[in-house]
């Protein structure tokens, strides 16, 4: 569904990402990992459109997008929750999530659509007529996500997701996200934390200083010693749900 | 800063700059003996935007303040001499130590409640403050001869030594600024400036006295616009406020600032060349047109300049070592 | 009475100037930019009332809809093929270049228009409502509910169509908005294309109160400055309010000062603002502010 062919890309003049090659099947649950200034928001930004690539391709559903402007890549069903959620601070959050079907015409699919938001995140329709700028960062990245899943998209980005965040709310959101997948969204989910990143998704790149140093099952990089001690901070012993069969 | 550790190792390119330095200054020295009146008086004229500019430059360039109303001092100072000349009986040099003194006073007194303020504020803050006082002297004719303006007496000697004594005048004061900004900056002085620049917080975590050095700066900026308002008065003889408070100065200068660099050391003085180059010769070709022209050109100067020429010149010129330069610090 | 008279005088004067500039507002609180050349944007469709008015005797309050389509597609056009173009430029860059664009407009309504005073006296121009010793010219109760009218009328647009939630949107977060769907360089040569419609129309009220020539630009333009930072910038209650606080104030202290004070206090008024409040009454955080 999404490839990505010797793709380079930053912030001019810098360079961040260098001859990036990734690959993704509908459906999937693509973690990317790395440390800080690694390149995975530069990664995700050039993907739904705010950067433009310095050379490379970017394929989606047999279409090159790398040269379509932001909105025109919404239309094609890519939506990126950024990092740091960027909503719209002065509005509520019922008017953010309108916002997020902005692309939609008519008015019947908009309330059908914010149902199934609703339905999602029940914690956010007590929530509607707040301003955003006051809620709780786990709302916030709640209210981010329906904004986002607003536009029915096929392929579903989102940014540094637990930034912030106490994992019990974390949790809450990944066992949402499985629902979404199970709707026949694809998923790519940027974290810093790389065990929960590991235990949901399906595979995994390892992002190190611009280039893919890592990739491979999910699972595996969880029962591999050295990855254990290196990010896991030592010796895993089994996991818990990593269940979405 | 980054800029100056690519000069370093363009040996020949800086050995031509310095030769064109040299060679400009030259010129300038010795063209009141070769050139005729018309251009000496729009050197003179130049020399003086580029006071103004340069000051704008420390203000705003260095330290990040951007202040539109800074023509409120080249009013004070041209106000000053007027008062003191016309009324006093004072004499010039006198005169212009009191308008310096006037300047720095307001600074001190609206510096400090305004300096608080950040960018647009700040801006627009500095530009009702020039207008309030455009208009207070405009209503204090007993004082300042209102509207109609003041006039200062004659300077004896013919037209001539006069000229060439206020293009010196102006010449030297265009210097001076431009060794001060020069020394200034490297000192501590201007090492807190452009911190307060980058990042006024993280200065003031450092320990720098970030509301002195602000207002320090001002006050140099003041002093020279007031110098140079304070020969203006004496060099046109006379003033209104309308004249001397007039925004379309502050701007002037400001643009000029802008166009040539902010933040560079030269930058302001190209500026200020370049766009009276430009305002001459629409001026005297395209009378008619003679504002939309330079407006367009300060148009055409945003699109493809948007730093000014100073950066605009460094990158073409010395592009092949900027990139080298990014180059090798992406893989350290 | 007096009293009653100057103060009724400042209600009518403060929604004048609300009008002039709500525009500007709008331009500078979505897309950060500072349109110097409002004032002579204002100017032209002044212009476009007086033609009209002179060559067909139309009654200037109908020539709104002309000076403001007029004004729209200019500012469109600028927006979108001139400014939008202009990337990795600071604020004051950007503000350089609609002053350079201000230089522009005035020496072409110069050439036009020539440097003559205008002004336009409509049929019923000495006639007013008396109420006691109260005295209201129609011309100026005209332009009063006009300046309201499109004050109102700008924020409902806001408020309830798709555009104006796009607008505002973007004004919060443009690459946010971009990631809805919203096309944000349409929004903002549409947001630009309505700042400078509203500068037009504006024009056309002000051409039935004052006399005016080229270069009056600049002082409505500052006159803006001062009631969005009164106001607060991006709110265009924030506009009224600012709108009626200056009129007031100018109206007030031509009683107590001489009339030559006025521009002393609008500019006094200012300064203070900025000092004590300079988020103004209504208004949200400068986007710059926001950003640094």
């Amino acid at each position: 569904m999404l490839a990505l062919k010797n793709l380079d890309s930053g912030y001019k003049p810098l360079q961040i990402l260098w001859d990036i090659e990734l690959f993704l099947e509908k459906g999937e649950w693509l973690a990317i990992l790395g440390s800080n200034g690694a390149g995975k928001s530069t990664l995700l930004k050039t993907v739904a459109g705010l950067l433009k690539p310095f050379q490379g391709e970017i394929w989606y559903e047999r279409q090159e997008i790398g040269s379509l402007p932001v909105y025109e890549r919404v239309k094609l069903g890519i939506a990126l929750v950024p990092e740091g959620r960027r909503l719209f601070t002065g509005m509520t959050v019922r008017e953010n999530l309108m916002m997020g079907a902005y692309r939609q015409n008519g008015n019947l699919r908009n309330t059908e659509q914010l149902e199934k938001v609703f339905d999602l995140f029940p914690h956010l329709t007590g929530r509607q007529k707040q301003v955003v700028g006051t809620l709780s960062g786990g709302e916030q990245q709640m209210c981010a996500i329906g904004r986002a899943l607003m536009s029915r998209p096929k392929l579903l980005l989102i940014d540094e997701l637990s930034l912030g965040l106490a994992p019990v709310v974390v949790e809450k959101i990944m066992e949402t996200l499985v629902t979404i997948q199970k709707e026949g969204v694809t998923l790519v989910v940027v974290e810093q934390d790389v065990y929960t990143a590991l235990v949901y998704a399906d595979r995994g790149y390892v992002l190190q200083e611009g280039r893919i140093v890592k990739s491979g099952q999910a699972a595996q990089p969880l029962s591999d010693p050295d990855i254990q001690k290196g990010y896991l901070g030592g010796i895993v012993r089994g996991h818990p749900s990593a269940i979405h069969q | 800063m980054q800029i100056s550790r690519l000069n370093r190792g363009d040996g020949l390119r800086r050995a031509i700059f310095g030769l064109l330095c040299a060679g400009a200054a030259l010129f300038l020295i010795f063209g009141p003996f070769f050139l005729s009146a018309y251009w000496l008086r729009i050197l003179t004229q130049t020399f003086m935007f580029a006071v103004l500019a340069q000051a704008i430059n420390i203000i705003a360039g260095y330290a990040g303040y951007p202040a539109f109303g800074n023509v409120v001092f080249f009013g004070l100072g041209a106000y000053a001499t007027g008062v003191l000349v016309v009324k006093f009986n004072a004499t010039f040099i006198l005169s212009m130590m009191v308008g310096i003194g006037i300047c720095l006073f307001f600074t001190l007194i609206f510096g400090l409640p305004v300096l608080r303020l950040r960018g647009h504020y700040f801006a627009i803050a500095t530009l009702g403050l020039n207008e309030a006082t455009k208009a207070l002297t405009d209503n204090l004719t007993a004082l300042t001869g209102g509207g109609m303006g003041l006039s200062l007496p004659l300077i004896p000697g013919d037209v001539e030594t006069n000229s060439r004594f206020f293009y010196y005048m102006f010449l030297g004061t265009m210097a001076l600024c431009l060794l001060v900004t020069h020394f200034l900056m490297r000192s501590r002085f201007g090492y807190a400036i452009r911190s307060i620049r980058s990042n006024e917080r993280s200065a003031e975590g450092m320990g720098i006295n970030t509301t002195r050095y602000k207002v320090l700066a001002w006050m140099v900026s003041a002093g020279f616009t007031s110098i140079a308002g304070s020969l203006y008065a004496y060099w046109m003889s006379h003033i209104e406020p309308a004249i001397v408070f007039d925004m379309a100065i502050a701007i002037k200068a400001f643009v000029m600032f802008l166009l040539g660099g902010a933040g560079t050391l030269l930058g302001p003085i190209l500026g200020a060349f370049i766009l009276e180059t430009v305002s001459t010769f629409a001026w005297s070709h395209l009378l008619n047109y003679h504002l939309a022209t330079l407006g367009v050109i300060i148009i055409i100067i945003v699109i493809f300049m948007p730093r000014g020429v100073v950066f605009f010149l460094q990158e073409r010129f010395f592009l092949s070592s900027l990139v080298k330069k990014i180059r090798e610090e992406r893989t350290v | 009475m007096l009293f009653l008279q100057v103060l009724v005088n400042g209600l009518l004067s403060g929604g004048l100037y609300a009008s002039v500039a709500i525009g500007f507002s709008v331009i500078w609180g979505v897309m950060n930019l500072i349109n110097l050349a409002h004032g002579s944007m204002v100017i032209l469709g002044a212009y476009i009332t007086y033609y009209l008015n002179a060559s067909t005797g139309i009654d200037p309050f109908l020539t709104i809809p002309v000076s403001g389509a007029v004004l729209f597609v200019f500012g469109y056009l600028v927006q979108k093929y001139l400014i939008g173009h202009v990337i990795e430029a600071s604020v004051l860059m950007m503000l350089i270049l609609t002053f350079g664009l201000d230089m522009f407009l005035m020496n072409m309504n110069l050439r036009m228009f020539t440097a003559d005073i205008r002004s336009i006296t409509p049929v019923y121009a000495g006639l007013g409502i008396q109420l006691g010793s109260l005295r209201i010219p129609y011309t100026r109760l005209g332009v009063f509910f006009f300046a309201l009218t499109l004050t109102l009328a700008l924020y409902l647009f806001m408020k309830h169509t798709k555009l104006g939630n796009a607008i505002k949107a973007t004004s919060f977060d443009s690459d946010a908005a971009g990631l809805v769907g919203v096309n944000v360089r349409q929004v903002y040569a549409l947001t630009f294309g309505i700042g400078s419609c509203l500068a037009g129309m504006a024009g056309s009220l002000i051409s039935v109160m004052y006399s005016f020539s080229p270069i009056h630009g600049a002082g409505f333009a500052m006159k803006s400055f001062v009631v969005v930072l009164l106001g607060g910038l991006g709110s265009i209650p924030g506009a009224i309010a600012g709108g009626l606080i200056l009129g007031l104030a100018e109206n007030l202290a031509s009683v107590f000062l001489e009339a030559s004070y006025k521009d002393f206090i609008s500019f006094v008024l200012l300064v203070a603002i900025l000092v004590i409040r300079p988020r103004g009454i209504f208004g949200k955080q400068f986007y710059a502010d926001l950003k640094a």
